[in-house]
């Protein structure tokens, strides 16, 4: 069959109204259920699974991606608003989202988001077409030398994230590394700072600690002062982004949109890293350095850029492999099977016509994106207004229900409230909080990796240097870190007068 | 607390928590198996690192403390009353152990209202009447929705059942 | 919206007051399903599949709910400490209830903690390595693990994909199977498949639904089942035929159990609804498309073959010291 043949195939199979009413009702549940904290994409996909069993296999599938879509960019509806990543890719949109907020342009930061994210959509789609078999067969020299490097390298984008002080990023990161090590060990299964505790032995949950780092902090800074936020200026964002600035970031969310392609492609990594790192590059290049983390409207689209681009480029190991590259691609597996699918090469020669419909639906999906998040935005931008005294005590509420839902245990919301005071203490210290979430997320990655290279050589650390991939990797590093070490350890900036007053609102 | 205090205040915790990790937390509370092959593998190994990284950077935030001049302006913004301020956090801490302690009890729900309104109170909201219907009213909408929609078992309480 | 949530409150308030002037008989309320595994594994999608015809039998609804962490034991323990009314039930799984309790000395539960109701699914396992490898065969494997440098992944110390490989190395006469060959743990079963994809390990032993569409592209390739009857699938041969029935003891299954005091009528009543729900054709469906087989046992069966299975397990975790202590 010929592309042409391919292509007028899928046509037939998707162009019937059942196929864009479900990809237009996923987007929108995806997009609701993103934006409430602890309602993860994950979680919303779960949920959606069981519906699509009675469908036909390509709407049904297209309704789990179109919740996927939806599900992560909704996420960074709360991040801007209130400080509260919807899901755990959102939360480097917290950085200069909410800033942006407290200044009043909270309209600006969602229609950036909004847009940043539809782009990057539409790249990643575009990629996955275009490029899946390459990248993939790419993605399969990553074992774990490989990894480890490249989570070495990701490491690296903490300076971009720590603020005044370089050393103080280090020390945030540091402990976040450490509260990474709680749980069982993976080689062993031995026990680490569990103290025979079942609930500590899965480890700290990521949401909870999340969450607790950014929300309840919030809670704290308003019992300390509750009428620092009266006389700034924090009403209705009527303001919309311009086309201007779409344009001066539109360096920036391309670059995002490939970050997000590259990290999305290799099984394992997942969009927060992507999301972080574009905006570590962003922030590197732009002009405007000083001002990013104090509501620069570029850090907004390349940490939605980094994340969305991720969300089209999981699907090209698990299209073009059959391999899952994070959970919500392992649900979305589930989904295949059920229909008697077993996605993988085989399938781009046996169900040319639904990979065919698959990426049609996929391009439309980035439109669907725009129309139903604009909407959403609309909807949800005049929680700027809500005063911030109820606010924030709901606030505290929802996180309480959303972290419980992670999970569904009510250890998780201690861990939360516990984490809020460790945050608190953090920002009355100024010490970055990005840094710590960084390092707990990579963090049992590079041990992990690490370990299990070691395992793989019998300990010898020779295998970190086995193929281009690792020399790469090895290079970068030590670019960045040279970079980072001349500029970056000459101490804490003079705190000008503009650095004080955005940590910390007391 | 001026800039050169944070830091070499900082410098000092971050030393003090590296020996504790490797002086007590670590030896105690990681266990290791007897038939580790290689000291890599070993549990222990990358606590071991991130500890020695933790000092290492204390040193470098002291360092970097004492070479700054002293009596930079303040970090923190000033409150009118600091005593306030400190009693209203030790409010929200109460009121957070509280709620986890009785949350087994009376159940996600009662609970969250509950917190709701004592937070509101500490924080001495304008709208009173506002603050109450939301109190009321928020976690009963969450609750419809993460039970009924989401599908999910939010713990109830030994006393009043919701649907 | 202010009406709503009042009238909510006191149809809540009044619902409450009426459910205990009556004591009704079970199940008068939802009932909480724990799955100690996250979702899209293999236990979730088996549980979500019974779910709903299980809340039709039952007349309420079944709550699914994910609870993760430390290999099923996080779940586990949540309903071993639940009250034994009936309304806190667990989906146990192989890892969590019988290679898990033989492996690791400081789980904190034991199968004594638990009373099943039933076990309705068993997974065959088939172990594969990649395609365009030169083993071609279980032999040439335990040959090559004799000679050293054969390595197997899992999803994780204590899962039944590290005691299942160990198991057939060990059946297939390689001596101290645990040094021969290295076992390199990842993060969940998707890894593990991926760590024979990309060249990491040798070979893994996983239940046939995790290996289905792998297998089926000709990425991996199938040299072992653990089944009597040869599967659908997987062009391979079979413990039997291969003179080793003592693997058929080497299978994944789903039960449903409830803390150890689960009353008896609690559990009768289960054992109806079962029966109900697995005539279900759309459950049966999503099982036999993902290679489970679809076996309802009794109580006692279901505990009978638990323990069968637990001691076999147990007996070579203590031949090759595979405890993990501490």
């Amino acid at each position: 069959m010929t592309f042409l043949d391919s292509l007028m195939a899928g046509l037939s199979l998707v162009s019937n109204l059942e196929v864009f009413l479900a990809l237009g009702l996923g987007v929108a549940i995806g997009v609701i259920a993103g934006a409430i904290p602890g309602m993860s994409a994950t979680m919303a996909v779960a949920l959606t699974l069981p519906f699509t069993f009675s469908m036909q296999p390509v709407t049904g599938i297209l309704l789990l991606l179109g919740v996927y879509k939806g599900g992560i960019f909704g996420g960074s509806i709360p991040a801007i608003l209130i400080k509260t990543p919807g899901t755990p890719a959102s939360s480097a949109t917290v950085m200069d989202g909410y800033p942006m907020a407290e200044r009043g342009e909270a309209g600006r930061a969602l229609g950036m988001a909004l847009w940043a994210s539809c782009t990057a959509d539409l790249v990643s789609n575009l990629s996955l077409i275009l490029f899946a078999g390459w990248l993939a067969s790419f993605a399969l020299n990553f074992g774990p030398p490989e990894f480890f490097t490249l989570i070495l390298f990701s490491l690296t984008i903490i300076a971009g994230v720590s603020g005044e002080s370089l050393l103080r990023g280090a020390f945030s990161a540091l402990l976040g590394l450490l509260l990474a090590t709680v749980g069982l060990d993976l080689i062993y299964g031995t026990n680490r700072f569990t103290f025979g505790d079942p609930n500590m032995m899965g480890g700290l949950n990521f949401i909870a600690v999340l969450i607790g780092l950014f929300a309840i902090p919030e809670v704290l800074a308003m019992a300390w002062h509750p009428t620092g936020h009266l006389g700034k200026t924090r009403s209705l964002g009527k303001n919309k982004v311009t086309f201007a600035d779409y344009k001066k970031s539109f360096r920036s969310i391309l670059r995002g949109s490939f970050i997000g392609v590259f990290l999305g492609s290799i099984p394992g990594i997942g969009a927060a890293p992507a999301a972080f790192l574009s905006y570590s590059e962003a922030r590197r290049k732009s002009p405007n350095k000083a001002n990013f983390g104090k509501g620069e409207v570029e850090g907004v689209a390349a940490a939605e850029a980094g994340n969305n681009g991720v969300a089209g480029a999981t699907l090209i190991p698990l299209l073009a492999l059959g391999v899952p590259g994070d959970v919500i691609t392992a649900i979305i597996i589930g989904a295949f099977m059920v229909h008697g699918l077993q996605p993988g090469p085989m399938m781009f020669v046996v169900n040319v016509d639904l990979i065919y419909g698959l990426f049609i639906g996929l391009i439309v999906s980035s439109v669907f994106l725009l129309v139903i998040g604009s909407a959403a935005i609309r909807g949800f931008k005049y929680v700027a207004d809500i005063p911030r005294r109820i606010l924030i005590p709901t606030v505290l509420i929802l996180s309480i229900y959303g972290v419980f839902a992670v999970n569904n245990s009510v250890f998780d919301i201690g861990v939360m409230l516990v984490m809020g005071w460790v945050g608190y203490l953090m920002m009355r210290m100024h010490i970055p909080a990005p840094p710590f979430l960084i390092a707990f997320i990579l963090g049992p990655l590079l041990e992990d990796n690490f370990r299990q290279a070691m395992l793989m050589s019998g300990g010898s650390p020779v295998i970190l240097f086995r193929g281009p991939i690792t020399w790469f990797f090895w290079g970068l590093t030590a670019i960045t870190l040279y970079a980072i070490l001349r500029t970056g350890l000459r101490g804490p900036k003079p705190p000008d007068s503009d650095a004080v007053a955005s940590p910390a609102k007391n | 607390m001026d800039n050169r205090q944070l830091q070499i205040r900082l410098g000092l915790g971050a030393i003090a928590l590296s020996l504790f990790l490797i002086l007590i937390a670590i030896p105690n509370w990681v266990s290791v198996p007897s038939n580790v092959p290689h000291i890599v593998l070993s549990p222990v190994f990358w606590p071991y690192t991130l500890a020695g990284l933790m000092g290492l950077t204390g040193l470098g935030l002291v360092a970097t403390g004492m070479s700054q001049t002293a009596g930079g302006p303040p970090l923190n913004e000033q409150i009118e009353d600091e005593k306030q301020g400190y009693l209203r956090l030790a409010a929200i801490a109460v009121i957070m152990v509280v709620a986890m302690a009785i949350m087994a009890k009376l159940g996600m729900v009662w609970t969250s209202m509950l917190m709701f309104m004592a937070t509101v109170l500490v924080l001495k909201t304008r709208y009173p009447i506002a603050a109450f219907i939301c109190a009321v009213a928020i976690p009963l909408v969450l609750y419809a929705f993460f039970a009924h929609v989401a599908g999910l078992a939010i713990p109830q309480g030994d006393f009043v059942r919701l649907p | 919206m202010k009406l709503k949530p009042l009238s909510l409150l006191a149809s809540a308030i009044l619902l409450g007051a009426m459910s205990t002037a009556a004591l009704a008989e079970y199940p008068e309320r939802p009932i909480n399903m724990i799955i100690p595994y996250g979702a899209g594994g293999a236990t979730d999608i088996s549980a979500r599949a019974i779910s709903e015809p299980l809340s039709k039998a039952a007349g309420k609804p079944m709550v699914m709910s994910n609870i993760t962490g430390a290999g099923g034991a996080t779940g586990s323990v949540q309903v071993k400490n639940a009250r034994s009314d009936g309304y806190t039930m667990l989906f146990a799984r192989v890892g969590s209830h019988t290679v898990n309790p033989a492996m690791k000395a400081t789980l904190p539960y034991t199968l004594d903690d638990f009373r099943f109701v039933t076990v309705y699914e068993i997974n065959p396992v088939v172990c594969a390595v990649k395609e365009g490898s030169d083993i071609q065969s279980i032999e040439d494997l335990a040959k090559k693990a004799e000679e050293g440098g054969v390595s197997y992944s899992s999803s994780g110390v204590g899962s039944m994909l590290q005691l299942a490989a160990v198991m057939v190395l060990d059946e297939f006469g390689v001596k101290d199977p645990l040094n021969k060959a290295t076992h390199i743990p990842q993060k969940g079963g998707g890894e593990a498949a991926t760590a024979v994809l990309n060249g990491t390990v040798t070979f893994v032993c996983t239940n046939s639904s995790a290996l289905a569409n792998l297998i089926a592209n000709k990425q991996l390739k199938p040299i072992l089942v653990t089944t009597k009857e040869p599967l659908a699938g997987f062009d391979a041969p079979t413990a039997v035929e291969l003179g080793k029935p003592a693997l058929t003891e080497l299978v994944g299954w789903t039960g449903i159990a409830g803390p150890k005091d689960l009353p008896d009528d609690v559990a009768a009543k289960w054992g109806e609804w079962m029966a109900a729900a697995v005539a279900d054709e759309r459950f049966m469906k999503t099982m036999t498309s993902s290679g489970s087989i679809v076996e309802l046992m009794s109580p006692e069966d279901a505990s009978a073959f638990i323990n069968r299975q637990y001691e076999t397990f147990k007996k070579l975790v203590d031949k090759l010291g595979m405890r993990v202590e501490g």
